[in-house]
């Protein structure tokens, strides 16, 4: 079978059987390559294409090997086993030669290049003065990157933005779309050996990101709900009927029902300068 | 005992079923719930604590205080809300500098944070509080179903403050779940995120839906009957984003979604109805079904 083939094979029905044969030592690798390629999702950036590109000969690679891995268990002479396994080596250095000449970054021009005027110490020392000192004891163990299941699909790279962060590279993170593909769900902190707030990192980095400008709409759109009713998910008319039929109040017990209460909410934001970091206009009740 | 019930916006503005099945079961339990007048959103931690930390603890910490006037500890049945007050609370009983802070803000509110009260979770509650025994003792009618269990992410999480059962390989919702006679079936990274917090569900829906389509894929090759989870949020996930998995993927995912208010609320001996299942996008009837023909089967014998 041609490498061609192999990887074709990939893409259609064969994959299953392939990842169920590989060995206990393959486990690791079947959760990067389970998903089907059309999972990656659209970016708008154009500062994560280059990873992206680099991600997916990565997993190309890794996949190679695989099906390098279940050939070796279905041959069952074990001379042709052994040539079989060369020539595959053979054929996927080959392979990946090529397509490494294509995406090596360090080819490029200057645009990647990193210098020390990248560097902003004030970005470094945000986060240890918000008591998330931790990140400086990070060594880029990659645990975190590793659990991550936002990584196995997105251009997030966990431990990249907590080196980042320790680096002070505050452009690189605050622009970066990938910041917002976390849904903080602590994997990486539950695991980090070191025990770095890295969700506290996050939050922080985003929070700094924010207050340059980048917010999604739709976020800011959340915001603002909060402010007009109250909750970030208001009440609707489908909804106080489900109330009414169950023998609740038509309107929950909350700011819903008690307009000075929601008076208490919008001040908290306009004291806060919430009001102006997403731009919601209090004369006019919406979003500039 | 009495609790101030604390309700957030998913579940009362969306799937009043859950509030419905709880006030219920806490009513048949002779614990009192108090309602928090005039609470707000917890507020949302994707959005809120993404953009603005100060605005995320203040809001938080006023819906504390009421609970604090009401001299009551809080209960919430949603992990974001439970995120959004334990992570607040539990911060400024701890760093005095940002109390401060944050009781400038609320004095503009009339209002201030003391740090008297605790913040749990219902599941916590149901567990730790009420015990298992006295939950079987109401259960009316056995649930033979074959339930995938999904914790969430906040409600363990991060387990070093939170403290309620190991992050990786807890038990807490599975004993939960079989007191009701359904089974807990094991499934591929059982402890993933749904794909919705984070704010990523609002901002990019693409990768929730993918998160949403692997636990879908594992749940289906383990071959349960329903999902049953402790969040609002991961509910709204399972149902709505369900069938948007279904579109964007062009799958027939049909798996039933309870929380598990509601999942109690059938032990109870409540209706479809009184449960609101059938506003679910992801119809309840398959669970539904097996659980009264299992019933009719053993009443046969």
């Amino acid at each position: 079978m041609s490498v061609f083939k192999r990887l074709k094979a990939l893409f259609t029905g064969s994959q299953n059987e392939v990842v169920e044969d590989i060995s206990d030592e393959q486990v690791l690798d079947q959760n990067k390559s389970d998903k089907p390629a059309d999972l990656k999702p659209k970016q708008a950036n154009s500062n994560t294409k280059v990873e992206k590109k680099a991600d997916s000969s990565s997993s190309e690679k890794t996949e190679a090997k695989k099906i390098e891995v279940a050939e070796v268990e279905e041959s069952s002479s074990k001379e042709t086993k052994e040539e079989k396994v060369k020539d595959t080596k053979k054929e996927n250095v080959k392979n990946t030669k090529e397509e490494k000449g294509d995406n090596m970054t360090l080819l490029n021009t200057d645009e990647n290049k990193l210098t020390l005027a990248d560097v902003d110490p004030d970005f470094t020392a945000v986060f240890k003065n918000a008591g998330i000192d931790s990140v400086e004891i990070c060594f880029q163990c990659g645990t975190c990157s590793g659990g991550c299941p936002s990584g196995r699909r997105t251009p997030y790279r966990v431990r990249q933005l907590v080196r980042k962060c320790l680096m002070g590279l505050k452009n690189d993170v605050i622009t970066d779309d990938a910041l917002w593909m976390c849904t903080t769900c602590y994997t990486c902190q539950e695991r980090c050996p070191r025990e770095i707030k890295i969700v506290e990192i996050v939050k922080m980095a985003r929070n700094i990101a924010a207050q340059n400008g980048f917010m999604a709409d739709a976020h800011k759109a959340t915001g603002s709900f909060v402010i007009k009713t109250g909750h970030g998910v208001p009440i609707n008319d489908a909804t106080m009927e489900l109330r009414k039929r169950v023998g609740l109040d038509e309107l929950p017990p909350t700011v819903h029902s008690f307009p000075e209460a929601l008076e208490e909410v919008r001040k908290i934001c306009e004291v806060t300068g919430f009001n102006d970091l997403i731009g919601f206009n209090k004369e006019t009740g919406e979003l500039e | 005992m009495e609790i101030a019930y604390f309700l957030g916006c998913i579940m009362n503005n969306r799937y009043p079923g859950i509030e419905k099945a709880t006030r219920i079961l806490f009513d048949k339990l002779d614990i009192e719930l108090k309602d928090m007048e005039g609470a707000s959103c917890c507020p949302a931690p994707g959005v809120f604590g993404s953009f603005d930390k100060k605005t995320w603890a203040s809001i938080a910490a006023r819906n504390i205080t009421i609970a604090e006037d009401m001299g009551s500890d809080i209960m919430t049945e949603c992990n974001g809300c439970f995120g959004s007050l334990f992570e607040t609370n539990h911060m400024l009983k701890h760093d005095d500098e940002m109390k401060n802070e944050i009781n400038e803000v609320l004095a503009e509110a009339g209002r201030e944070f003391k740090g008297t009260i605790d913040v749990n979770h219902f599941a916590q509650i149901l567990y730790n509080d009420v015990g298992l025994d006295k939950l079987g003792e109401l259960v009316a009618n056995p649930l033979n179903l074959n339930v995938a269990v999904h914790y969430g992410c906040h409600f363990l999480r991060p387990s070093a403050e939170i403290q309620i059962d190991n992050a990786e390989k807890p038990t807490i919702l599975d004993e939960l779940v079989e007191t009701t006679g359904a089974k807990s079936i094991p499934y591929k990274d059982k402890m993933m995120c749904c794909g919705a917090g984070g704010g990523l569900r609002s901002r990019d829906i693409d990768v929730t839906a993918s998160f949403t389509k692997e636990k879908l894929d594992n749940m289906t090759a383990a071959g349960v009957d329903a999902i049953v989870e402790v969040c609002p949020f991961c509910h709204l996930q399972f149902d709505v984003g369900q069938t948007e998995v279904n579109k964007m993927y062009g799958t027939d995912f049909s798996i039933p979604v309870f929380h598990l208010a509601q999942l109690l609320g059938l032990a109870m001996g409540l209706g479809a109805d009184e449960l609101t299942l059938d506003s679910h996008l992801i119809d309840a009837a398959p669970a539904l079904a097996k659980i009264v023909e299992e019933a009719d089967k053993s009443a046969g014998e």
